[in-house]
């Protein structure tokens, strides 16, 4: 009875290093969604392109796709064009949500659509272009009511447009075959 | 002279206080709750940051939405769940109480617990020790005396004598 008192400590011991051990391997971005399982927020936003068509949460019903917040200010959002350009061409579905980046967000914004058609354009003819078509989120409602802190990031909506996954950072090869599980099974459905 | 350098010091200060944003309010109540919410809502992308601290875009676009949420009359608890219900529990400092979180309140009252009967059991242990002590020497000194008292009329008899006293050695 002596010893195994004498062993608490150590056994405590090894059990806080376990746990603050496997911190360190940790991703602090992942901390869960307060988006999945629930509805695609409602909106009306213009096609990027086309700022003349509006359309809203009701009209990218139909069948499964992802949507995925990007611009062209962001780096890792230009990283992974040329992946995404090569899931495109593999059937998937992936609808842009256009995050406009305020120059300074403290100033006031300024706001240039040609020219931003024009930077998206050049950006998406050299790096290859996965999207189907881009909302243009410039005032980031949609951005704000999905939970998304930064670009990019992805969201995996079903055919009744309930959001499945929340990805945040790039998809990558590595990284890519779960979310690919979750995509096939919502189109064999 | 020194003392003009000092208040110049003092007064080279005072734009970093007025670095923050000025947004109106009319109601100072709403002003304070406004100033209570961004140093409680926790920013999502610089993680170790409130919103009143942090100049990300989203801590700006948040501290907005708590402006404009503010301004409409809605109370602390509404204004925090609207964030909850977009960035989840992660974006309150104050973790809610639930399954996975219960043990933060747990274990800190599992340890003074256990630290508690640890001493308390540790110091009966000592006593217990103590009072062996005291009780084995009354004990000696009482036999002692019982010696004293009962070995007289026999002292000629010494091979009895001996046999006793070693019998007393032993520990009753």
């Amino acid at each position: 009875m002596r010893k195994l008192l004498f062993f608490i400590p150590f056994a405590l011991f090894i059990g806080l290093s376990m746990f603050l051990f496997s911190g360190l391997f940790s991703d602090p971005r992942q901390h869960g969604s307060a988006l999945v399982e629930r509805q695609l927020p409602q909106f009306q936003l213009p096609d990027l392109m086309q700022p003349n068509k509006l359309l809203t949460a009701d009209e990218l019903k139909g069948e499964p796709y992802f949507l995925n917040v990007w611009g062209t200010w962001c780096p890792t959002c230009n990283a992974e064009l040329a992946f995404l350009t090569q899931l495109r061409q593999q059937g998937v579905r992936i609808v842009g949500l256009y995050y406009v980046q305020p120059l300074d967000a403290a100033f006031g914004e300024r706001f240039d659509l040609p020219a931003l058609q024009q930077d998206v354009q050049q950006k998406l003819a050299g790096q290859g272009d996965p999207y189907q078509f881009n909302l243009l989120d410039q005032h980031r409602t949609l951005i704000f009511d999905l939970g998304v802190s930064g670009a990019p990031e992805t969201f995996l909506v079903d055919a009744d447009g309930v959001i499945r996954a929340h990805h945040v950072g790039d998809i990558n090869p590595q990284n890519w075959p779960p979310l690919a599980e979750a995509y096939q099974k919502l189109v064999r459905k | 002279m020194r003392i003009v350098m000092l208040l110049l010091c003092f007064f080279a200060t005072l734009p970093a206080l007025a670095a923050e944003e000025i947004l109106p309010f009319s109601d100072p109540k709403q002003q304070a709750l406004f100033r209570e919410l961004t140093h409680e809502l926790r920013c999502p992308k610089c993680q170790n940051q409130n919103i009143a601290d942090s100049n990300a875009v989203v801590a700006v676009d948040m501290r907005k939405k708590t402006y404009e949420l503010v301004q409409q009359g809605q109370n602390k608890t509404q204004v925090i769940e609207y964030m909850k219900l977009r960035y989840g529990d992660f974006v309150h400092y104050q973790p809610p109480l639930q399954l996975s979180t219960i043990w933060l309140w747990l274990l800190p009252a599992l340890l003074v617990l256990g630290m508690g009967v640890f001493v308390v059991r540790k110091n009966n242990q000592q006593q217990q020790l103590v009072n062996e002590e005291v009780s084995s020497k009354l004990d000696a000194e009482l036999q002692a005396m019982i010696d004293a008292v009962a070995v007289k009329p026999n002292s000629t008899d010494k091979s009895v004598a001996a046999e006793k006293s070693s019998a007393e050695d032993k520990p009753a």
